[in-house]
């Protein structure tokens, strides 16, 4: 009964007639208005979990792996050993580690030396970045290096030249020497940030240039739907791994990143939530022009026995659909724009906007439908209790006074 | 006017009654009275055209009987309950299915259909919309206006508006007509069709009238008619 006895006044103040010219473009800039404050969000929401995502697989893919296991202990010699103790666990890595400073003529480039077998870039981690070169491909007598685009940029070197690189000695007893190089490889991640401190080297070399223990471990990839389920894996990792070796995972070797990560996204949800109250004053504000515009209509409605709740409902429903219609057109527009924002980034980086070398430039498409529905049910439910106090002036309205003024 | 004698004869059959009742309006410090110990009864079926001069509380009494207003004292009782003990909802549901209102400017919401005007009330009532339609379309056509049903006001003239205002006075087959001055914005012609109209409509449907106008001779086609002044109310013969 209810429904039945507002649905046609609801419908008429949502849809008015062909003519009434100033409502339709009324509703129609409202929506428009709560759309264009959507899309920005949807934007910066996409741009936020997919720039965190991005750098996350880089970090995790090219620098740490899920979990490493802290022994110089060579423990698996295939991915199907590994892969016997849990099948969550996609490959096995045995890596070096350690720290130097590059040479060119031009300049000098601090870096984080990483010792990896060929086999280490497979194809989930080549699709983290460009390259250019054999990957570490020995064409003489010196070592291959494999350094990023920025670094080869700074150093002023290219695929072929020589580098000299001073070990910075994991041992206390061993001498500093220059080692001379070969770049026979040029990546490139997208993530300066990441790029310019790290290069690769063979772990054949890297074994004998970093001998202490405490620089070998082994990386684990974990298959990306069981992330979640890390713990569990450390757990039977731990059970099947007949000594006790040390573990830790991405984030605790990255915990300043990771947290920085966490707090950046709340502060940025934070901001979403006061941009979010603003429109939803907006739609209050949009709600009291409507009944103060709709005034002689309403005192007419009450004097053919409309109640206060009755009307109240209508326009309250108007307001609601307003704010669904502008929140379903803003949050569509917002997400085939997302679809756009690497191009987008490409194109500023490309414009020589400064401070981009903190972003990825290319980076995948995160949808966190949980993040956008948030986002769109804050939205509903603060308009929705901002637009009752503008509803309040529904009951000043009086049928007398209208009659007075007739 | 003698308080205790109450004018438009039995009360106990009386479809309105005013009891003593008095308004007066706040004006800053000012008050102005503007009824004041006024008996007045309202017999089912019958007609009554109130008259006086402007200001003389014509209005002021309509609202009363139509439970827009209350009264600073004494009581406006329908059909045995007294108005102003009604909370907002009992009596905006009370006016819906007692009171068809006509009143001097129509007052039809401007982005609904002449058709949809009429169909006001009892969609307010929660009836279903096609069999509302059906109701409201029969109205229209008895009034000649089957060809205007989905224009909107601004597109009628004022006296089809007016037909329009009376057919969504009786939509709800309310017992009880208030008008107040309805051809007051027409021309003489268009006045005179809405006087026929609303008097046949009202006798056929066997409605009780109670119409407010300065036309002594649209006042004279009533049952009874009574002049409002000094603040009260008195029949003339």
């Amino acid at each position: 009964m209810r429904l039945v006895s507002t649905y046609w006044l609801y419908r008429r103040l949502l849809f008015p007639p062909v003519g009434f010219t100033v409502k339709r473009r009324r509703l129609v800039s409202s929506t428009t208005l709560i759309a264009l404050v959507m899309v920005p969000l949807i934007l910066a929401l996409l741009f936020m979990d997919g720039m965190m995502g991005g750098i996350t697989d880089k970090y995790i893919m090219l620098q740490d792996g899920h979990i490493q296991i802290h022994t110089p202990k060579i423990l698996f010699t295939g991915d199907e050993e590994v892969q016997k103790i849990d099948n969550r666990i996609l490959k096995a890595d045995y890596v070096t580690e350690g720290f130097g400073i590059l040479y060119s003529q031009k300049n000098t480039v601090e870096v984080r030396i990483k010792g990896v077998d060929v086999s280490y870039f497979n194809s989930a981690r080549l699709s983290q970045f460009t390259t250019e070169g054999g990957i570490l491909e020995r064409t003489g007598n010196l070592m291959p290096v494999m350094i990023s685009s920025s670094s080869a940029k700074d150093l002023g070197v290219g695929l072929g030249d020589r580098l000299a690189v001073l070990i910075v000695p994991d041992m206390g007893e061993a001498a500093v020497r220059p080692l001379f190089t070969q770049v026979t490889t040029i990546f490139d991640s997208g993530y300066y940030q990441l790029d310019t401190g790290l290069i690769f080297m063979d772990i054949k070399d890297t074994i004998k240039l970093f001998p202490a223990a405490s620089s070998a471990r082994t990386e684990l990839l974990v298959d990306s739907r069981d992330l979640d389920s890390i713990d569990e894996v450390l757990d039977s990792l731990s059970e099947k791994l007949s000594n006790p070796y040390r573990f830790s995972t991405w984030d605790a070797y990255n915990r300043s990143v990771y947290e920085n990560f966490i707090t950046s996204r709340q502060v940025i949800l934070m901001v979403f939530l006061m941009i979010i109250l603003v429109a939803s004053v907006y739609v209050s504000s949009i709600t009291g022009e409507i009944i103060q515009d709709d005034r002689q209509s309403i005192a007419t409605l009450k004097a053919m026995g409309a109640g206060n709740p009755l009307i109240r409902r209508a326009y309250f429903h108007v307001s609601l659909s307003i704010t669904v219609f502008g929140v379903a057109i803003g949050t569509g527009v917002g997400l085939l724009f997302g679809t756009r924002l690497s191009e987008l980034m490409t194109f500023l980086s490309n414009s020589g906007l400064p401070g981009l070398q903190y972003y990825l430039l290319d980076f995948p498409l995160t949808v966190s439908w949980g993040d956008i529905g948030l986002v769109a049910f804050s939205m509903m439910v603060l308009s929705s209790i901002t637009v009752l106090f503008a509803l309040k002036r529904i009951g000043k309205i009086s049928p007398l006074e209208l009659l007075q003024q007739s | 006017m003698n308080s205790n004698q109450t004018i438009g004869a039995e009360t106990d059959k009386a479809l309105l009654v005013f009891k003593q009742v008095s308004k007066e309006y706040a004006s800053g410090e000012k008050r102005l009275m503007i009824l004041e110990g006024l008996d007045f009864s309202l017999q089912n079926g019958s007609s009554v055209a109130i008259t006086g001069k402007s200001g003389s509380g014509k209005s002021t009494m309509l609202n009363l009987a139509g439970g827009l207003d209350i009264p600073t004292s004494g009581s406006v009782v329908f059909l045995g309950r007294n108005l102003a003990g009604m909370g907002d909802r009992e009596l905006s549901a009370f006016r819906n299915r007692h009171i068809g209102f006509v009143f001097q400017s129509h007052i039809l919401l401007d982005d609904f259909s002449a058709l949809e005007n009429v169909c006001i009330p009892s969609l307010i009532h929660g009836e279903p919309l096609p069999v509302v339609r059906d109701r409201a379309s029969r109205l229209l056509s008895r009034v000649g206006l089957e060809d205007r049903i989905n224009h909107f006001p601004q597109k009628l003239s004022g006296g089809e508006r007016q037909r329009v205002a009376i057919c969504r006075a009786l939509i709800n087959n309310p017992p009880l007509i208030i008008a107040d001055e309805p051809t007051g914005s027409l021309d003489e012609e268009a006045a005179s069709h809405i006087e026929n109209l609303l008097m046949d409509m009202v006798r056929e449907e066997g409605k009780t009238l109670l119409l407010v106008t300065h036309d002594m001779q649209f006042a004279k086609r009533c049952g009874s008619v009574y002049l409002l002044h000094n603040r009260n109310i008195e029949e003339l013969s």
